[in-house]
């Protein structure tokens, strides 16, 4: 009786469906969820667009405007005055419809709700309707590139320090669970209720009115150092209180959550096992604690991440932070369309892609987690 | 237990040092109205000082450095020493904290509020509009107390408004006595304001319930007021101010709090007659030292309105107001004296008429250290002035460095044609050129920041005529002001453009039979022009500057252009009708005539210099060469002067100093440099040599490698640096500017009066009384060259102007009003008020000063 080392034809045909199986599983799957998450951006964008212009309402009030100006602006004019009531009201019909027709109210509401909708999702920002960037273009990608540094610099530095320090603090707190720094932790948690921007305007008053130690608000000096190494501190100056701000208000809070998330999770059964199998508090920490709870912690970093893109619009403005949360809020008090959706378009690509890969992500962080089931 | 102590002490201090943050009231308390008071910063050091000679040129500082600082915390960082001057306008309820902080301040005109009335009877017979009947309008005079608005509201920093002309500035203090006295007709008077509105309710049919609320067809009488919540947030308390007033007198009123944006689309939007509102917080922005305000009355309450939208258009007001607005704003009056007599007729038919209820003048107020001086337009501020940069300065010093914040900066694109015309921005431009007289195309000239009038900079004489029995007045004697019967334009004249010849219409090819205009100016300039005077980059002014600036502002204009705008035509258009032709008689000296068919009511406004300053009114001067390389970029399609021509055609709008533009405005410098490219060669090569037109693109080039923009001017201050996203930039000074920076220090603070009255305390009724009149500046006593008039008004016991006279010159600062027994005999016993209104020539403020006295028989 002979032996066979080959692989029963049998065997071979059992395996391949299963590999087939799970590849097309996982291609179904990320399609249907491209297909969602993109349906979800489309509706996503086009509501931004409906709400930003109040289902039209907002041409009205654009169109409104326009007339006031225009007729104060002629009303200004001395040489205007001596014309004839018909000859000026002319020229006044002329120039509002110049206006209208630069802001393009001279096209209907519907065609350029979709055509901004066209244009946002090919990510063809297009270009503002009245504010401009610093350095005077009109193109919303500019406008937005041009503020995109100095943001992820306030966000990035103030939200990274936030998330990692609460992460460090909140799981030695867990460890020391009821001694005084954790009271005071859970006693100062309220304090998040109060806004970043009242923080700032504290920290204004004390630090820059006060103390006269840092500036009031501003990216930089005026005028701006001309070698990089002073240029660098000036900005680090400037950026020192509305990073406070930020990291104030939430820190508190962030820990205080942490610290509760961490402690559900020392308390499982696993863990007191492993503390009865005599580990060490580092090694259940990493292994018993910190693994099950990854996917959350990397699901809330993945979205600050993202984030960081929005901006802080009243810190920013508080501060004059030249980022983008400010330009988004002078945008809205402009009924400035074209850069809310601008914005707003970023930011859904941004989350549904961040979406779209966490669902990997899981699942190779965690194995109980499996794509397409 | 301990701890747990600890926690709540330290927990409840966090929570109460915010609350203690989030009440501290945004201001201090209401101070004193400062109607009457010296406008100007009273600690102000600097204002006290003599001017002293100097060797220095330019401007008094060697830097300023421009920055955007939030108004929020302009004072705190002018305490904190982080900035010397705030140079944007604070609102009027800063003013207690300005002086709080002890710091110097600008005060100016803010805009105006007023109630908006419905004129309209509406289309739903079964509503009553109460504001459809003019008395119910009128009496809304009575109704509102406006001092107690300026106290509780403004901070006491502003001035309460009864009519549609500026309070307390030019045309108001010509018609002084008209004025007042109509201010003590229309004193808050709520009992007769009652009395008014009741007669004309009743007799519109509505009822008085038993709950004291009026009825109509069994309906309270509701009001729908839109209340304004936005911009400087005085609005809001203002309506609820009136709110309760008609509340109190038996109306019901339907309080909607709005945007702007909410707002004004009910408010102009709608029919009037639809009736969707009765009431609106309405707001209008300054105009800067406006000297003449005639057509305000068309503006504010006819329907013939400028504005030609509602409310105005459903207006029916009395024929003969009807009659003297329009006929006020169209000019058709024979001279000063009929006009001045239809203004004060139109001022006490307005309020009769009282479409809008006008409430207060706002003041605003730019604070700056106590060792900073600063020099600013009594209408308009300091950003609006166009002396504010020649005089800034820091007080007994030459040079140093300013450190100036405001509100924005950079807010568009700047380009002298089509660019950015926000005040911050203009501000800053206008510290780069020569002045400019407070009319377009009256550059080299300086406008006077206390009357509006204009002084001369750069002319060596100008020679004003025009038309016998036109209403112009003469007030300073730098010019020549002569009349004439007819005026004829002469035929080599250019009167229009030809963009396909590139080459100017003359009044002969257009008019064969010739033309005439209604004035016409001579501007001749000093021979040593050419020579003195440098743009920024080391180029010579020449005669090409001043024909290119007239070129841009016809070409843009001409379809057949290739830098053709549709935005331009509607100003070409509106522009073409009046203007009757300009001339260069002589390019060495200079010699410019102009011919045109407007005018100002003001000799000094009429006079056309065509400096090559902004053609459109846009700040900032423009030499030759930029045009010449911008309209390269523009004919190509790259670039656009305008944000209607970039919207369009999808491309950016031109900045000079940053951005995207500034590489394309390279090449095209490289491109004309390689060419020697004289522009509109037809017509620019009679005034161009080659090495001029060599000479001058070298300059742009070099200027562009050292200081990275295309910003170039001739004024005392250059734009050194630009940091556009921080938005910050340095200026600095212009050490080849050919005046002194002690020019124009006889302007460095207004010249406003102070005056005292005194006299006997009893006066018989039916003798004579004499009360004397001190007029003073800062202690010393006002030159009677400088004083206009020294009028006075006699009120009765009941407020009633009884005799209205002027007081007799007794010596220097000192004047005498006798009150002869014919007057004093039209007092009743009790009390009676003298009232003195001092009209200097220096500065277009009037000063007051009143004394109470007790009338026997």
């Amino acid at each position: 009786m002979s032996v066979s080392t080959h692989v029963p034809s049998e065997k071979l045909a059992i395996k391949k469906p299963v590999a087939n199986n799970a590849f097309l599983r996982i291609a179904r799957y990320v399609l249907s969820r491209l297909l969602t998450l993109f349906v979800t951006v489309v509706i996503g964008i086009y509501l931004t667009i409906v709400i930003a212009n109040m289902g039209g309402y907002v041409d009205q009030i654009i169109k409104g405007s326009i007339r006031d100006r225009v007729t104060q602006a002629v009303a200004a004019s001395p040489s205007v005055q001596q014309m004839d009531p018909a000859v000026r009201k002319k020229l006044i019909e002329e120039r509002i419809a110049l206006e209208e027709k630069r802001q393009g109210l001279d096209t209907p509401i519907a065609v350029r709700n979709i055509r901004y909708l066209s244009n946002a999702l090919q990510l063809d920002l297009g270009r503002s309707i009245n504010l401009t960037s610093d350095s005077g273009s009109k193109q919303v990608r500019l406008i937005i590139l041009e503020r995109l540094p100095a943001t992820l610099l306030l966000m990035g530095t103030s939200q990274l320090f936030l998330f990692f320090s609460s992460i460090f603090i909140a799981l030695s707190l867990s460890r020391r669970y009821g001694n005084f720094w954790d009271k005071l932790i859970i006693a100062l948690s309220p304090t998040s209720a109060v806004p970043p921007w009242f923080y700032g305007i504290f920290l204004i008053l004390m630090f820059a009115s006060a103390l006269k130690i840092l500036p009031f608000g501003g990216m930089v000096d005026s005028p701006p150092p001309s070698n990089t190494f002073d240029y660098a501190v000036s900005v680090l100056k400037h950026l020192t209180l509305p990073c406070l701000s930020l990291v104030l208000s939430s820190f508190f809070l962030s820990v205080y959550n942490y610290r509760t998330f961490f402690l559900i999770y020392s308390s499982e059964d696993y863990v007191e096992m492993a503390k009865a199998k005599g580990l060490t508090p580092r090694a259940i920490e990493r292994t018993y604690i910190l693994r099950p709870t990854l996917p959350t912690i990397i699901t809330n970093f993945s979205l600050l991440i993202i984030g960081l893109w929005t901006g802080a619009l009243f810190t920013e403005t508080v501060f004059l932070w030249p980022g983008l949360g400010r330009t988004l809020f002078q945008a809205i008090g402009q009924y400035d369309i074209p850069i809310i959706v601008g914005s707003t378009i970023i930011y859904a690509y941004l989350l549904s892609m961040t979406v779209f890969i966490l669902d990997f992500i899981y699942a190779l962080v965690d194995p109980r987690v499996k794509i397409g089931k | 237990m301990k701890q747990k102590s600890l926690y709540a002490v330290f927990s409840l201090l966090m929570v109460f040092s915010m609350l203690l943050a989030a009440c501290q009231p945004a201001t201090s308390e209401a101070t004193e109205a400062p109607m009457m008071e010296e406008p100007a910063a009273t600690e102000a050091p600097a204002a006290q000082q003599e001017p002293t000679p100097t060797d220095r040129r330019g401007g008094w500082l060697d830097e300023i450095d421009f920055s955007v600082v939030a108004s929020d915390s302009a004072i705190s960082q002018l305490q904190a020493d982080a900035i010397d001057f705030y140079s944007f306008n604070l609102a009027s309820d800063t003013l207690p904290a300005i002086k709080e902080a002890g710091l110097g301040y600008t005060q100016s005109f803010g805009g105006s509020y007023a109630i908006s009335l419905n004129p309209a009877v509406f289309n739903d017979t079964t509503v009553l509009n109460p504001f459809s009947n003019r008395k119910i309008r009128e009496a809304m005079n009575w109704l509102i107390d406006r001092d107690y608005v300026n106290q509780e509201i403004y901070g006491g920093g502003s001035l309460p408004k009864l009519f549609s002309i500026t309070t307390q500035l030019v045309e108001y203090t010509n018609l002084i006595e008209t004025a007042r006295a109509l201010e003590t007709k229309y004193a808050y008077n709520l009992d007769k304001a009652k009395e008014v509105i009741d007669a004309e309710m009743l007799g519109m049919g509505a009822t008085l319930g038993d709950d004291g609320k009026w009825q109509y067809n069994g309906a309270p009488v509701t009001l729908a007021f839109l209340i304004r919540s936005d911009g400087d947030g005085t609005r809001q308390p203002m309506g609820d101010y009136v709110s309760n007033q008609l509340d109190a007198i038996g109306f019901t009123i339907d309080r909607q709090y709005k945007t702007a944006s909410e707002a004004f689309p009910i408010w102009q939007g709608t029919d009037a007659a639809d009736g969707q509102w009765h009431m609106y917080t309405a707001g209008y922005l300054p105009s800067g030292l406006t000297r003449d305000e005639r057509a305000n009355f068309q503006q504010y309450y006819l329907n013939t309105s400028v504005q030609g939208s509602e409310p105005f258009l459903s207006n029916v007001s009395d024929p003969e107001f009807q009659q003297l607005g329009d006929d006020l704003a169209q000019g058709t009056f024979s001279n000063k004296e009929e006009r001045d007599d239809m203004m004060k007729k139109a001022l006490e038919l307005s309020l009769e008429d009282s479409l809008f209820v006008f409430v207060i003048d706002q003041q605003v107020y730019a604070p700056y250290n106590p060792n900073v001086s600063v020099t600013y337009d009594l209408a308009a501020g300091y950003e609006s002035s166009f002396m504010g940069n020649y005089n800034l300065r820091f007080n007994d010093q030459e040079g140093g460095t300013m450190r100036v914040g405001t509100n924005d900066l950079f807010t568009q694109p700047w380009n002298t044609i089509g660019g950015s015309n926000w005040v911050w921005d203009s501000n800053v431009m206008r510290a780069t050129t020569m002045g400019a007289g407070n009319v377009v195309g009256s550059g080299g000239l300086m406008g006077d920041p206390y009357t509006g009038l204009a002084w001369p900079q750069r002319i060596e004489s100008a020679e004003l005529t025009y038309q016998t029995g036109l209403p112009i007045t003469q007030s300073l004697d730098w010019l020549t002001v002569n009349t004439a019967d007819q005026i004829d334009v002469p035929a080599d004249a250019w009167i229009d453009w030809d963009a396909s010849t590139q080459t100017f219409v003359t009044v002969g090819d257009k008019f064969p039979e010739g033309t005439t205009a209604k004035v016409k100016s001579v501007v001749t300039f000093p021979s040593d022009l050419y020579e003195t005077i440098t743009w920024h980059d080391g180029s010579h002014l020449s005669a090409a500057d001043f024909v290119m600036a007239t070129i841009i502002f016809f070409d843009r204009g001409k379809p057949e252009s290739p830098i053709y705008d549709e935005a331009a035509v509607p100003g070409l258009n509106a522009f073409l009708p009046s203007f009757k032709g300009i001339r260069i008689v002589s390019t060495e000296p200079l010699v410019i005539e102009s011919y045109s068919d407007a005018y100002n009511a003001d000799a000094e406004l009429n006079v056309l210099t065509n400096w090559p300053l902004s053609p459109t009114g846009l700040s900032g001067e423009n030499s030759w060469q930029i045009l010449a390389v911008s309209n390269l970029a523009e004919a190509a399609g790259e670039l656009a002067y305008t944000s209607d021509k970039a919207d369009v055609a999808q491309i950016e709008q031109m900045s000079w100093v940053g951005g995207p533009s500034l590489e394309i405005l390279k090449k095209y410098m490289d491109q004309a440099q390689s060419e020697n490219l004289i522009p509109y060669e037809p017509t620019m090569s009679q005034y161009l040599t080659a090495d001029e037109v060599t000479e001058r693109y070298a300059n742009m080039q070099k200027w562009y490698e050292e200081h990275g923009h295309f910003w170039v001017g001739m004024g005392p201050y250059y734009l050194d640096q630009v940091f556009t996203t921080e938005k910050s930039l340095v200026l600095k000074n212009n050490p080849n500017f050919p005046d002194p920076a002690d020019l124009w220090s006889a302007f460095s603070e207004p010249k406003v009066a102070t005056a005292v009255l005194d006299g006997p305390g009893q006066v018989t009724a039916g003798q004579e009384a004499v009360f004397d009149v001190t007029v003073n500046f800062k202690d010393q006593p006002y030159l009677p060259n400088d004083i206009q008039q020294v009028k006075y008004i006699l009120y009765d016991t009941t407020g009633t102007v009884v005799s209205v006279g002027e007081a007799e010159f007794v010596s220097d600062g000192q004047y005498q009003v006798t009150l002869d027994a014919d007057s004093t005999s039209q007092l009743q016993t009790g009390s009676a008020k003298l009232e003195v209104a001092i009209v200097p020539i220096p500065v277009a403020i009037p000063a007051f000063t009143a004394f109470d006295f007790v009338v026997i028989q």
